[in-house]
């Protein structure tokens, strides 16, 4: 059983050494949720309060903009395990004695390190903007802990499919899962004021829950039910993807 | 106990590729056992089940006495293994990638550096151990794909064609480093290769594979000797001739077997030396002049022509031939 940490532990420090060794391949995941961030505010943010009663826009877009991260930010263990299968290290990794979960679990586990950076480097600039953060420090770091935590589940999807088809394009797949759930939560207005449909859509959305969840974070202070709703979302989700790494992982073993 | 053993092990990938088809081994302790073999013959499929990459769809095998397939955990424990692709990262430097190695095979961690810093100056990589991998030639991933099988000391070693594609020099390495262990630490190697020369160098055994099936198998000097006789080869000039050629010289008294391939007449016979001027009078009989006449004693090539009835490197090439037009 340690060795599965053990050996997850050394698999994620060589996947940490690749992003930082390859730095600029973050600048997008960076740049562009932040980037939607401010536009968003701007267009929107002076007429929220008028329009559906949003005092603070920039506080109700932050967790969107740290979410908008998490999606461009989860796709890297996929892909790279891709690369591993196509070029036989993965095979070699195979032959090892390491549990075979760890190979899987190494690289997600460097997805959420990096989505855990990037989601504070987020709030930071949130903060800037002028966001706010009802639940201080505290609440800063359970927000970061629950994009880490989707993160992990939301990885596993490109991490499934990159096991079970070995193929790259499979593996960014994943992420064209992700944008519709994300837009189809409250990304921009409270669900109340969504036409009937979108609203239906909204409450089966287990993305909502984790934007709600966040928000009550930055706009409202501590609010048990929220939090308990958003970790309630992720862990669903987390269950589903991981089974899904688990049915790919047979797959590549003898 | 064999150091590995197979009985009847088989791959069918489809009903129609059988690419290992019912195979025996049985390879003692600390020998260097050379699997021969034309490109697709199945010798990699044979290595990855052998280490537990790959399920057999029939029979058994067992490494160090241990089922491949109810003990992979240990069998991999207890083996080193080379692919055919060196299959390395581009990021990792050298020393990162063994030692990575080191700590998922378990290397204690007072050991770790000593031991990566004794493989990288056996494989003679000291001075680029920490360079990014992408600056390696292919002959030095080889070489330290080779170091990253032998970390833990693993008492039984399988390279797939470690040496396809190298230069000369960089061949010889691989081979001396194969040597030098096996000879200090009694290392069994199983190592695949499409070079007869080399594996009759250098293998105590050898087993040839052709189409999924071991056609030939034992030390390099009794599978010439079981061909027993010396090999004389005609070359013709034209196809038509070539035929009528091989008619010609099969009256030969002395003659075993003859064989045509390509634009020549391969005739084994006891006597070589006194056999080429009767063999040549035949042909001058039919009014066949030979463009080329040559004596040797049988290779391994020669082992390999007579279980299948080709030369084993035309027919590597041929393949690249295919694969690179389809
Ligand atoms: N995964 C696979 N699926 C289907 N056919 C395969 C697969 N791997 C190998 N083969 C086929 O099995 C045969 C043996 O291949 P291989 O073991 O790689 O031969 P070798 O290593 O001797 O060149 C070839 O015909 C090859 O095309
Ligand atoms: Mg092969």
């Amino acid at each position: 059983m340690t060795a599965v940490f053990t050996d997850t532990y050394y698999l994620m420090l060589r996947a940490l050494r690749e992003t930082i060794r390859q730095p600029a391949l973050e600048i997008g995941n960076v740049f562009i949720p932040i980037f939607f961030f401010a536009v968003t505010v701007g267009a929107i943010g002076s007429s929220a309060a008028r329009a559906f009663g949003v005092d603070n826009y920039t506080g109700f877009q932050m967790p969107i903009a740290v979410l908008q991260g998490v999606a461009g930010a989860a796709g890297v263990a996929g892909i790279a395990t891709v690369t591993d299968i196509e070029r036989g290290y993965f095979d070699k990794l195979l032959l090892t004695p390491a549990p075979r979960i760890s190979l899987a679990l190494g690289r997600l586990a460097a997805d959420v390190v990096r989505i855990c950076i990037l989601s504070a480097f987020i709030v930071f600039v949130g903060l800037l903007f002028g966001s706010g953060m009802e639940t201080g420090v505290l609440g800063i770091v359970v927000l970061v802990v629950m994009a880490g935590a989707f993160g992990l589940a939301y990885s596993g999807i490109g991490m499934a499919l990159a096991l079970k088809t070995g193929s790259a394009q499979a593996a960014q797949l994943g992420f064209l899962i992700f944008f519709p759930l994300l837009f189809l939560s409250p990304a921009f207005a409270p669900k109340e004021y969504f036409a009937p449909w979108l609203e239906f859509l909204a409450t089966i959305n287990p993305v909502t829950y984790i934007v709600e969840g966040m928000r009550s974070l930055v706009l409202e202070g501590w609010d048990a039910a929220a939090i308990a709703k958003a970790f309630g979302a992720i862990f669903g989700m987390g269950v589903l993807t991981m089974s899904l790494v688990l049915w790919g992982l047979r797959g590549r073993t003898a | 106990m064999a150091a590995i053993f197979a009985q009847g092990l088989a791959k069918h990938f489809t009903p129609e590729i059988k690419a290992v088809d019912g195979i025996d081994l049985a390879i003692e302790p600390g020998q260097i056992f050379g699997f021969l073999g034309a490109n697709g013959s199945g010798k990699t499929t044979t290595v990855r089940m052998l280490t537990t990459l790959l399920r057999p769809t029939a029979g058994r095998a067992e490494v160090s006495g241990l089922d491949v397939e109810n003990h992979a955990g240990q069998v991999r424990a207890s083996i080193g293994v080379a692919l055919q692709e060196a299959g390395l990262d581009d990021i990792q430097t050298g020393r990162e990638l063994l030692t990575l190695s080191a700590r998922l095979y378990r290397v204690p961690s007072s050991q770790m550096k000593a031991r990566v810093d004794e493989l990288l100056r056996i494989v003679d990589l000291e001075e680029s151990a920490d360079r990014a991998l992408k600056t390696y030639s292919g002959g030095m991933q080889r070489r330290l794909d080779l170091a990253a099988a032998l970390v833990h000391r693993p008492t039984v070693v399988f390279l797939d064609e470690p040496t396809t594609g190298l230069d000369p020099i960089s061949r010889d390495a691989i081979w001396r480093y194969v040597g030098e262990l096996n000879r200090t630490e009694g290392v069994t190697f199983f190592l695949t290769t499409q070079y007869l020369e080399e594996a009759d160098r250098l293998a105590d055994e050898v087993a040839i594979m052709a189409a999924g099936k071991i056609v030939a198998q034992g030390s390099p000097a009794e599978l010439k000797a079981s061909i027993g006789t010396d090999v004389v080869s005609l070359r013709i000039g034209s196809d038509e001739d070539l035929t009528r050629a091989s008619d010609a010289v099969r009256r030969f008294e002395g003659i075993e077997d003859v064989r045509v391939v390509d634009d020549a007449v391969i005739c084994y016979v006891r006597d070589g030396s006194s056999a080429i001027a009767a063999l040549v009078l035949l042909l001058d009989g039919a009014n066949i002049r030979p463009r080329e006449v040559t004596l040797s004693q049988p290779t391994l090539d020669d082992v390999f022509l007579r279980k299948t009835g080709h030369h084993m490197e035309a027919d590597a090439a041929a393949d690249a031939k295919v694969r690179k037009s389809s």
